[in-house]
């Protein structure tokens, strides 16, 4: 446990951790994201879904500039985002980031993995960054493998390793890009049950996914994106039972058919 | 409920393991496959023996002097009476002890990284790499280490083609690692730069690279400047190397994934870091077996030298071969030395890189 429940409760607030607003980019000639406007506070837990290119990851990935935006602000943790390399990086500090593809290095094992950041970035000494790291491997379940290669471990067990590499930077803010769509039924489960309990401890999450299950589970605000714009926001019991729009409908009634 | 068990492996059928299996299934599968072996096994009948005889049975193995030959096969003699020539060149006989001590080092440097602990690798085991070409040039010069001064036109032999190939491989390593970075760099005049060197290496002949370096580059130094013969060749040879190996990288830098670059970035990594902890390990792994394809192609291009007057190990053997003493045709025991010597350097190189294949391959490690 990174932080006990009295804690999580108090770290949520009324503080916007994230604040978009009227955020547009285009890839060339075309309108990915349109008049984006998304306020998280700290705490909170939002699951982005919706159909493919939609925009959602291309959103989330905006938080922490691996794409860039043409048009609006963007303020994380307090930091505006502006075409500054200084600034990008002290704003990817306090940003994690897991990836569909897990994206670990694969000539490192996998303690290395962790201890990079921690290392490089936040000049950590090496031991101090080593037990960190080998608390966040215990936390996902695969202490046992802290010295193997990346190629060697299931895909599950990469995107375990991968949300602890994330963790072990600390960071304030956890975004998920579609961390289970590349996975095998049966590990869907294990890394969904890492990311339960981390919501479980408060952390700020913005879940890209269509895992709806988790959605209902754990999710404060559920957002749902099509054609590059937010097309609807709720609470989830809202969002599944009472769509507002005829879209959203459709949509659910499409992925819940399975 | 019914339980599942696994069924266990069983070895594998008896046709297709041993000896009379392999023979049956590999040389003797079917009629085409039959007579091929035969044919082949014919041909090597018809030259073997005779080539066998050549050079070791009725060859002659002691003596000094041409006369020395008096057997039907090759005049190995020749070879041993030149030996010192051929690996030394002209470099003065008591200061021979030079040579050998660098071409030690150069062991002792290749072999350093294999005994580190992996901590020290990168801290020492580089720095050493980019020192060697620079004190082994000092040291063979001797000056500067208050030795006796050995021109460099007396250096020579195989152990200059040895010098030169590995001091350009190991300045044009890094140099041809940050022009492939600027050729992918968003900065336009970086990027061009970059484009116009690699382009230009690459596409100009070796041979009129050497003569511009023997004949050109002396009119852009100031005048009066007189650059060394020796140093202008291995200006060329970086030059040249750093062109094809660019391109190497380029390669190897396509075959990284996106996503790595991006897990780099959201881990707040600096560009330096980004590029030389996460993609240059990576790009060297993908690159090895075309980085290796270069090297020894660098290697054996030291031979075009004997063309501008260096006394590199192909055009020591031409000047043995015209010797008065040694008139008669010894040209083939001359060039299978040579081959021969390329030949294990090469397939030394060969073992190493697939050696590094090897440790870097994390893939399937178990």
């Amino acid at each position: 446990m990174i932080v006990d429940n009295e804690q999580a409760v108090s770290q949520r607030s009324d503080e916007d951790v994230i604040v978009i607003k009227d955020l547009n980019k285009w890839y060339g000639n075309f309108h990915v994201l349109k008049n984006i406007n998304l306020q998280v506070k700290k705490g909170e837990r939002i699951v982005v879904c919706g159909p493919s290119g939609s925009g959602k990851s291309t959103m989330i990935r905006c938080i922490n500039r691996l794409e860039e935006f043409q048009r609006g602000s963007l303020v994380v943790n307090g930091v505006e985002m502006i075409e500054d390399v200084k600034n990008i990086e002290a704003i990817r500090r306090e940003v994690g980031m897991v990836f569909q593809h897990f994206n670990l290095f694969p000539h490192l094992t996998i303690l290395e993995n962790l201890t990079l950041g921690p290392i490089w970035v936040q000049k950590k000494p090496k031991d101090e960054a080593e037990a960190t790291a080998m608390k966040y491997l215990e936390r996902v379940k695969i202490p046992d493998q802290a010295l193997k290669y990346p190629g060697q471990l299931s895909g599950g067990q990469q995107q375990r390793v991968a949300i602890a590499r994330s963790l072990c930077m600390n960071p304030q803010i956890m975004l998920f890009d579609e961390p289970t769509s590349a996975l095998d039924p049966e590990m869907i489960k294990e890394v969904l049950e890492v990311m339960v309990e981390l919501a479980e401890e408060g952390m700020t999450m913005l879940c890209v996914t269509h895992e709806m299950g988790f959605a209902k589970k754990v999710a404060d605000r559920v957002i749902f994106m099509d054609g590059g714009e937010i097309v609807e926001q709720n609470t989830p019991d809202v969002f599944f039972d009472h769509p507002e729009t005829d879209r959203l409908q459709l949509f659910l009634s499409q992925i819940l058919q399975h | 409920m019914r339980e599942f068990k696994p069924q266990p492996a069983q070895p594998a059928p008896i046709e297709s393991a041993g000896v009379i299996g392999w023979i049956r299934e590999n040389l003797f599968s079917n009629v085409p496959n039959s007579i091929a072996t035969i044919i082949i096994l014919y041909f090597l009948y018809l030259i073997v023996p005779g080539m066998i005889d050549w050079l070791f049975v009725s060859a002659n193995w002691s003596g000094s002097q041409q006369a020395d030959c008096t057997d039907d096969g090759a005049c190995w003699v020749f070879v041993s009476a030149w030996m010192q020539q051929f690996i030394y060149g002209s470099y003065p006989d008591d200061q021979i002890w030079r040579i050998n001590l660098s071409l030690l080092l150069l062991g002792a440097v290749i072999a350093a990284p294999y005994a580190m602990p992996n901590a020290l690798r990168n801290k020492v085991g580089v720095p050493l790499f980019l020192v060697y070409p620079f004190f082994c040039a000092a040291f063979l010069d001797g000056r500067l280490f208050g030795l006796e001064f050995v021109s460099t036109d007396y250096w020579g032999g195989f152990s200059l083609n040895i010098f030169l190939a590995a001091a350009s491989i190991i300045i044009a390593f890094p140099l041809s690692f940050l022009w492939a970075l600027g050729r992918r760099s968003e900065m336009p005049f970086t990027r061009s730069v970059c484009i116009v060197l690699i382009e230009f290496f690459r596409g100009v002949p070796v041979l009129a690279l050497f003569f511009m370096g023997s004949v050109m580059l002396p009119l852009f130094f100031p005048e009066g400047t007189n650059v060394d013969k020796l140093l202008r060749v291995w200006i060329v040879l970086i030059l040249f190397m750093s062109g094809y190996m660019a391109e190497v990288f380029r390669g190897g830098f396509q075959a990284i994934p996106q996503g790595q670059y991006e897990a780099a970035d959201s881990l707040g990594l600096s560009f330096w870091q980004k590029t030389l902890l996460i993609i240059l390990p990576q790009v060297i792994k993908v690159s090895m077996p075309n980085i290796l394809a270069t090297f020894i192609m660098l290697f054996k291009n030291t031979t075009f030298l004997l063309i501008i007057g260096i006394f590199e190990i192909l055009s020591t053997t031409q000047t043995a071969l015209s010797n008065s003493n040694w008139l008669g045709g010894h040209a083939a025991e001359g060039y299978l030395f040579v081959a021969l010597v390329f030949w294990v350097c090469c397939f030394g190189m060969s073992m190493i890189s697939a050696n590094i294949e090897r440790k870097l391959d994390t893939s399937h490690r178990k």
